[in-house]
C-alpha cells in the first residue's frame, strides 16, 4: 500500500491504494465520486474520462500510484457547484443523452477537444474525436450537435 | 434540434428533468450502491461451451486470506433455490400462438441460475466467490479447481437443428425445442403452383447483442430479523424481476424488495431476470452481510442476453404483374443454452408478411438450444429480422424480373381504406397510412435525385447506392400496467407506476401529461418507479409498452382525480358539482368568480371531516389496466451508402426516416429514439456480430476490442420525420416510438448497399456487411462468367 495525494476538484486529497488501483478505482471507491463510470475493461468506451493535468485521459488506464501531486477534475468539479458548464448546458439542450451512463464520459471528453481542437468544431472532427467515447442509446446524433454547439458556447463565455 | 418548448404539455419538446444529475455525475446507477461491510462476489464461468462438472474443489480458494465462501451448484440445490421462472413465451394474447406441429408439448428444461452438472455455453456460472474486496474474489476463483469433462458443442442455428447435432439436452430428442407450423400451407401451396415469378433467400440474421453502456451489477442484502431479502439492480421492470427473484429463492413476494434508481440501457437485454440477480441476495444471506457483484465488459459479452440469430429460407410468389400471391418459408430461431424464450420467432414470424397485401402465408418455425449464451428479445424482437428478409426479398424480386422497386411497394403496399387488415398469420393492423409513410419517406430521401448523386460518386470511383424498406412493429408485451396518483397539498404530485425508464425520459414525459391533464407544473411531478414496496404492480419496459400503457392508466387516474375533485370543490365552493369545471389545474364555477386549486382541494379532502367516506383521506386515484390490443407503429426508411470499390469500404452518405407514432407526447425524445433504433439496427447490418468459434464454441468477440461497436464517425446526421395517424385501438391515439428506428434499418441499410453493388452483379450481402465481405462480393462477382452474372 501506498500514500497518493493528489488535487481532485480542487480539494487537497490522500488516500492509501495498492500498486494495482486505478484512478477510477480512487476516485469511485476511495473518493465516492460515482459520477466517472466504468463501462469497459479495454479503455474502449470512455465513460471513466476525466481531466489529468489539464488533458483528457480515461482513468481506467492510470494507476492511481502514478497520480502523486496530480490535478484531477471529474464531471463533479467541472463547473462551480450550482452552475453547469457551457458543454453541460448543451447536452442537457441538444438532448445528448438518454440513459446517461456515457455522458461524464463525452462531457470531459468533449471539453478536452474543444482544449485540443478549438471552438470551431465540424461535423467530421467531432465524430473523428469521438473515436473514444462509445454510446449505445443516441447514434451519436444528438451528442455531435451538443459538442459543436457547446465549444462553441464556452467561446463565448471564454 | 428541435425547438424550444413552448409550454410543456403534450406535443412539446420538453428538455429533460432527468438530465441534469446524470450531466452533473449525480446519476445512481446500481454499481454507484454501496453499502456498509458489504463483501464482493465474483461469478467464475465455464470456460468450456459444453462440459460435464465432475467436481469443484474450493479448498485452496478458501485458503486464501479474505476469501469467505464459495458456492456451487450443489449448494444452490441443497439450499433449495428454484429455476428462474422464465416464460418461453410470450405474454400478451395479441401473439400468435405456436406449439409443435405434432401435437407433441415444446421442451423446456428447468434452468438454474448456476451449472448444477453440466455448463452449455461458455460463461456460464459454475461457481460464485465471495471474499472481502473484488481483487481477492478474484484471485479465490482462479484457485477454485473445477474439473470438466468436455464435451462436443454446436454453435451455429442450421447445424443445431441437425439430427446428429451435439446434443445439450439428454431428455430431449434433438435440440429443437419447438417445431411449429403457422399459416395456410394448403392454400400457400395454390398459390405458388399458379405464380408466375418465385424468389427466393437464404440468410443468416446473425448474433448480436445489446452492449448497454452500463455493465450490470447487484447489491444484496438480507435481513435475518424480518428474512426479507433486498435487491439493488438495474433492470427493465422492478415488480417482474421481484417476483421472479421471489421465486427463485422460494420465499413469498412480500419477503424481496426490488430498488433501482438510474439504469444505463437496457435494449430488451436488461428484460428478464439475470442468474447473477438471483446469486446475490442468496449470497449475502450465506455471508451474513451484504454481496456485491459488478459486471465487467467482458463478462457482458459471454453472459448478457443476446440478441436476433434467425435462420431463414424464404420464398415470394408474384403473378406476371408484381402482385405479391403468397409468402413461404422456414423460421429457425437459436435460443441458446437454455430454451428460455421463443419470443423473438413468435413476434417475428407472426409478421412475416410486413405491410404487404398477402392472400396467403406458411412457416415453419423452430427454435433450437446450443452452447451459446442465451438469447432474449432484442430491440424490436424478431421484427427486424423478418422486415429485413421481407424487404430483401422485393429488391430481388425487382431486380430478378425487372419491376421497379418502389413500384412493386406501391402496387402491394396495404392502403388505409383497406384496414383494419388481418395479415394471413392473423394479426390485425389498426389504422395507418402507408403509402403517406412510404411516399415522405422518398421524398425525404430525395429518391428522385438519387441518379444524379449516383453518377457524382462514379466519377470520384465511389459506387452509391440507395435502399428503400417498410416496416410494421408490433408492439404487446407484458399487458398489464398500473398507476397511482397522489395530490399532496403542498403543490406537489406523486406518480407511481409499474413500468421504469432505462433512458427514455419518464420523468418528462409522464410529467408532460400530467401537466395536461391536472395543470400541475411539471418540476412538481415526482416520479415512483424502482421501488418494489411502493410500486406494486407493472410490467416494466419493453415491447413499446411503457407510454403505449403508461399513457392510458396515466389520464385514468387523472380522470379519477378530477371526477373526485370536483365533488370535494363542490362541497368547498358550496356549488353543486355540475356547475364546475376543471382546467388549468382549478376547478371553476361557471358563471362565478369563484375557483379552488387542485392543490387546495388537497388539503380540503385531508381536513374536512365531513366527506363522504370515498372522498377522505389523500387525494389519489388509481387505474389498473389489461391491455389485449396489440399496436402497429409503422413507418418507412431511406438509406444512401457510398463503396469504395478497391477496399470494401462504406459510408452512409444520407439516412432518413419517416416513423408514425400516432400522437408525439415529447418529439424531442422521440427523435432521439429513432436516432439511436437507427443506429442499432444499423450497426447490426454494418458490423456487429457475436462470433462463436463452430468448433471449440469459444465468444471471439468478448471486448470491445473485438465486437465492433458503431463509434460515432460510423454513421451522418439522420433525417427523422415523425408523422401522427391516430392509432384507432388507443384511446388517445398513441403508437409506440421506442424501436421503429431499428425494426426497418437491416433491411434498407442492405438493400442500399446492394444497389450500388448491382453493376457488379452481386445479388446479396449477408450480414454483417464488413469491407471484407463487401470487397469479396465484388471479387466474387467480377470472376463469376457473364450467365452467373444475370442472377
Amino acid at each position: 500500500m501506498a500514500t497518493v495525494s493528489l488535487t481532485v476538484n480542487g480539494q487537497r486529497v490522500s488516500a492509501e491504494v495498492e500498486g494495482r488501483t486505478l484512478l477510477v478505482q480512487l476516485l469511485r471507491e476511495h473518493l465516492r465520486l460515482t459520477g466517472t463510470h466504468v463501462g469497459c475493461d479495454t479503455s474502449q468506451c470512455g465513460c471513466c474520462t476525466v481531466h489529468l493535468d489539464g488533458k483528457g485521459v480515461k482513468s481506467c488506464t492510470v494507476l492511481a500510484a502514478s497520480c502523486e501531486g496530480a490535478t484531477v477534475t471529474t464531471i463533479e468539479g467541472l463547473a462551480p457547484e450550482g452552475k453547469l458548464h457551457p458543454m453541460q448546458e448543451a447536452f442537457r439542450e441538444h438532448h445528448a443523452l438518454q440513459c446517461g451512463f456515457c455522458t461524464p464520459g463525452m462531457i470531459m471528453s468533449a471539453v478536452d477537444m474543444v482544449r485540443r481542437k478549438g471552438n470551431d468544431l465540424d461535423e467530421h472532427t467531432v465524430r473523428e474525436q469521438l473515436e473514444g467515447n462509445l454510446c449505445r442509446c443516441t447514434g451519436y446524433h444528438n451528442i455531435v450537435k451538443a459538442i459543436q454547439a457547446g465549444a462553441a458556447a464556452m467561446k463565448r463565455k471564454a | 434540434m428541435s425547438h424550444a418548448a413552448r409550454s410543456t404539455r403534450i406535443g412539446e419538446p420538453v428538455r429533460r428533468r432527468e438530465d441534469h444529475r446524470l450531466i452533473t455525475g449525480a446519476g445512481r446507477f446500481s454499481d454507484d450502491v454501496t453499502l456498509p461491510g458489504q463483501a464482493y462476489a465474483v461469478m467464475l464461468r465455464s470456460p468450456h461451451a459444453h462440459a460435464r462438472i465432475r467436481a469443484i474443489d474450493s479448498r485452496n480458494a478458501l485458503a486464501l486470506p479474505g476469501v469467505i465462501a464459495v458456492l456451487t451448484g450443489a449448494d444452490l440445490r441443497s439450499d433449495g433455490l428454484k429455476p428462474i421462472p422464465y416464460n418461453p413465451f410470450t405474454l400478451h394474447p395479441a401473439d400468435i400462438r405456436m406449439s409443435n406441429s405434432d401435437g407433441s408439448p415444446p421442451f423446456v428444461a428447468p434452468c438454474y441460475s448456476m451449472a448444477v452438472d453440466r455448463a452449455r455455453y461458455v460463461g456460464e456460472i459454475v461457481a460464485v466467490v465471495i471474499a472481502q474486496t473484488t481483487p481477492i474474489a478474484k484471485d479465490a476463483a482462479e484457485a477454485v479447481d473445477v474439473d470438466y469433462e468436455v464435451l462436443p458443442a454446436v454453435t451455429r442455428t442450421v447445424a443445431a437443428a441437425q439430427p446428429d447435432a451435439p446434443r445439450l439436452w439428454d431428455d430431449a430428442s434433438s435440440n429443437v425445442c419447438l417445431d411449429a407450423d403457422v399459416g395456410a400451407k394448403d392454400a400457400t401451396a395454390a398459390a405458388f403452383a399458379r405464380a408466375a415469378h418465385v424468389v427466393k433467400i437464404e440468410t443468416w440474421i446473425q448474433r448480436v447483442t445489446g452492449v448497454p453502456m452500463e455493465p450490470r451489477a447487484a447489491v444484496g442484502e438480507y435481513d435475518a430479523a424480518t428474512q426479507r431479502y433486498t435487491l439493488h439492480a438495474g433492470s427493465g421492470g422492478a415488480v417482474r424481476l421481484k417476483t421472479d427473484l421471489a421465486k427463485i429463492l422460494g420465499v413469498p413476494a412480500k419477503n424481496v424488495r426490488v430498488l433501482m434508481d438510474d439504469v444505463g440501457g437496457n435494449f430488451g437485454t436488461r428484460g428478464m431476470i439475470y442468474p447473477e440477480f438471483a446469486l446475490v441476495p442468496w449470497a449475502a444471506r450465506r455471508a451474513g452481510r451484504p454481496v456485491k457483484w459488478t459486471c465487467e465488459r467482458h463478462e457482458s459479452f459471454l453472459s448478457d442476453f443476446q440478441g436476433r440469430d434467425l435462420a431463414v429460407t424464404a420464398e415470394l410468389a408474384l403473378d406476371a404483374q408484381g402482385t405479391f400471391l403468397a409468402l413461404r418459408g422456414s423460421n429457425i430461431g437459436n435460443s441458446g443454452g437454455h430454451p428460455g424464450s421463443f419470443t423473438p420467432l413468435q413476434k417475428g414470424v407472426e409478421i412475416m408478411s410486413s405491410l404487404y397485401r398477402m392472400p396467403a402465408a406458411h412457416f415453419r418455425a423452430r427454435s433450437v438450444v446450443s452452447n451459446t449464451a442465451p438469447t432474449r428479445p432484442y430491440r424490436s424482437s424478431g421484427r427486424p429480422e423478418v422486415m429485413y428478409v421481407m424487404e430483401r426479398l422485393i429488391d430481388l424480386a425487382a431486380s430478378e424480373f425487372g419491376f421497379d422497386r418502389v413500384e412493386l411497394r406501391r402496387r402491394n403496399l396495404l392502403k388505409q381504406g383497406e384496414l383494419p387488415y388481418t395479415n394471413p398469420f392473423g394479426m390485425i393492423y389498426d389504422s395507418g397510412d402507408y403509402h403517406d409513410a412510404m411516399e415522405k419517406a422518398l421524398k425525404l430521401g430525395d429518391w428522385a435525385g438519387f441518379p444524379a448523386r449516383r453518377t457524382e460518386a462514379r466519377r470520384r470511383g465511389r459506387r452509391r447506392g440507395i435502399g428503400i424498406a417498410n416496416y410494421v412493429d408490433t408492439a404487446t408485451g407484458a399487458p398489464r400496467e398500473r398507476a397511482e396518483i397522489t395530490v399532496h397539498p403542498d403543490g406537489r404530485v406523486d406518480l407511481v407506476i409499474g413500468t421504469i425508464s432505462n433512458g427514455q425520459g419518464h420523468e418528462t414525459s409522464f410529467a408532460q401529461l400530467v401537466n395536461e391533464w391536472l395543470g400541475v407544473p411539471i418540476d412538481n411531478v415526482r416520479l415512483i418507479t424502482g421501488d418494489t414496496d411502493i410500486v406494486k404492480v407493472g410490467g416494466g419496459t419493453h415491447s413499446g409498452r411503457s407510454m403505449r400503457m403508461g399513457s392510458v392508466v396515466i389520464w385514468n387516474s387523472a380522470r379519477e382525480i378530477i371526477a373526485k375533485g370536483t365533488r370535494i370543490a363542490a362541497r368547498l365552493l358550496e356549488s353543486d358539482p355540475s356547475t364546475l369545471r376543471f382546467e388549468n389545474g382549478r376547478f371553476r364555477v361557471e358563471g362565478a368568480d369563484r375557483s379552488a386549486s387542485l392543490f387546495e382541494v388537497a388539503a380540503a379532502a385531508a381536513q374536512l371531516g365531513d366527506l363522504p367516506e370515498d372522498l377522505r383521506g389523500p387525494l389519489a386515484a388509481f387505474s389498473d389496466e389489461t391491455f389485449n390490443i396489440a399496436s402497429f407503429p409503422y413507418g418507412c426508411h431511406v438509406c444512401e451508402v457510398e463503396i469504395d470499390p478497391e477496399l470494401g469500404t462504406l459510408e452512409i452518405a444520407r439516412y432518413s426516416a419517416v416513423d408514425d407514432v400516432g400522437r408525439a407526447v415529447n418529439p424531442m425524445i422521440i427523435h432521439g429514439q429513432v436516432h439511436g433504433g437507427i443506429a442499432q439496427g444499423v450497426g447490426q447490418a454494418l458490423m456487429e456480430q457475436c462470433y462463436y468459434d463452430p468448433g471449440t464454441g469459444q465468444l471471439l468477440t468478448a471486448s470491445f476490442m473485438d465486437y465492433s461497436m458503431p463509434r460515432a464517425d460510423n454513421f451522418p446526421f439522420f433525417s427523422t420525420e415523425i408523422t401522427e395517424v391516430p392509432c384507432t385501438t388507443h384511446p388517445l391515439g398513441m403508437r409506440p416510438a421506442g424501436e421503429g428506428g431499428t425494426t426497418p434499418a437491416l433491411g434498407v441499410f442492405i438493400n442500399a448497399v446492394v444497389d450500388a453493388l448491382a453493376d457488379y452483379g452481386v445479388r446479396h450481402v449477408e450480414m454483417p456487411a464488413t469491407p471484407e465481405r463487401i470487397w469479396r462480393a465484388i471479387r466474387d462477382a467480377r470472376a463469376a462468367p457473364p450467365a452467373g452474372r444475370a442472377r
